[in-house]
């Protein structure tokens, strides 16, 4: 269900994404830094699903607040003259591979403890 | 499979398809406009890159505005000079119709005195003495005598006298001038100057014409306001002036 959904969205996104008109230069490192915002939400988000304290509320929140939140402040360091958005993207791709990090760890842990069940099955 | 969902499942699935729907939006619409901007020149560019671009622009208008500049100036010099230029060019042309006047390339017209000098050859004016020609001395004598007294152009018979021209005999008493124009009695010469000087430098006691008057020869010398001479008919080339 939840991927069906997921697969979905993508398509549908995709699909509207591709044939919408084109943005403006000026507006594209907006775009980017919410991308940027958004796939940060969605690691942490499969994070949470692994560490089993996944909540729906904080997940969609995070997903949009840090989106409009980066474009708030690349938008700001636009005014300012200081590229405030380097800031944001170094946060998000911080944390985007201290995520993958954990997934990683988890497979790997999960994989590990198979191996070792099977030996363990194999040997008796 | 089961029909009946679980609501809360149904919502949560909805709402992470919102959120894939929202990132693939945004996902491709930069993807398209990355790609867009990559084809085009100035779109495509990064911001640095289009500040650059704009400098060096400005850097290029700056040289050429300095460059129009220049020329602009220039060609207000060349204006002013060409004004000399013209005004150099007028005095050159006055300088040229003078000097064609003086040459004898252009017809004149001034105040001068007219002679008529008519040959009395043969007329007895005794019992052994008859008058002779008017040689091409006496011709040379008045030419001479007029452009000492500041004759500044003379004609025989309308044959202009030019810096060049001869007066010179061929045979016994054929008198020709330039290159090769006959002239006979009447001799009418024409000398545009100083009407008074003119006069005075051919008549009176002395002068070439009395002188001839006395050999017999009928003579007349008039002032005229307005004389005109012909130009110099034939062709004025040089062949070993170098």
């Amino acid at each position: 269900m939840i991927y069906i959904a997921i697969i979905i969205g993508c398509i549908i996104g995709a699909l509207i994404g591709i044939n919408a008109p084109v943005i403006p230069y000026t507006y594209s490192t907006f775009l980017a830094i919410a991308v940027v915002a958004a796939l940060d939400s969605v690691f942490g988000g499969i994070t949470s699903v692994l560490k089993k304290n996944f909540d729906l509320v904080i997940f969609i929140s995070g997903f949009f607040c840090n989106s409009l939140l980066s474009i708030a402040l690349t938008y700001l360091g636009q005014k300012l003259n200081l590229d405030i958005y380097l800031a944001a993207l170094v946060v998000f791709v911080g944390r985007m591979f201290t995520n993958l990090t954990i997934i990683r760890r988890y497979y790997i842990e999960k994989w590990t403890v198979k191996l070792e069940e099977k030996r363990k099955s194999m040997g008796q | 499979m089961k029909i009946k969902v679980n609501k809360e499942k149904l919502v949560m699935s909805i709402t992470i398809g919102i959120a894939c729907f929202a990132l693939m939006l945004v996902m491709f619409m930069q993807f398209k406009m990355v790609k867009q901007t990559d084809i085009t020149a100035i779109e495509t560019m990064r911001e640095s890159e289009l500040k650059l671009e704009l400098s060096s622009w400005n850097e290029k208008y700056k040289q050429l505005y300095a460059r129009y500049e220049e020329v602009v100036t220039k060609m207000e010099e060349y204006k002013n000079e060409s004004v000399t230029d013209q005004k150099t060019a007028q005095l050159l042309e006055a300088e040229l119709e003078q000097l064609n006047e003086l040459l004898g390339k252009t017809d004149v017209v001034g105040q001068g005195i007219v002679i008529q000098l008519i040959d009395n050859q043969g007329k007895k004016i005794s019992e052994d003495a008859t008058v002779y020609a008017i040689s091409k001395e006496n011709l040379l004598r008045v030419i001479n005598e007029l452009f000492a007294a500041g004759a500044e152009a003379i004609s025989i018979n309308g044959n202009r006298v030019i810096s060049t021209s001869a007066v010179y005999t061929i045979g016994t008493d054929i008198l020709k001038i330039n290159n090769g124009n006959k002239i006979s009695s009447p001799y009418v010469i024409n000398a545009i100057g100083n009407p008074d000087y003119l006069k005075s430098s051919v008549s009176g006691k002395g002068g070439i014409v009395d002188e001839l008057e006395e050999l017999g020869h009928e003579t007349s010398v008039d002032i005229r306001d307005e004389i005109e001479i012909e130009k110099y008919s034939d062709d004025i080339s040089t062949k070993y002036i170098k």
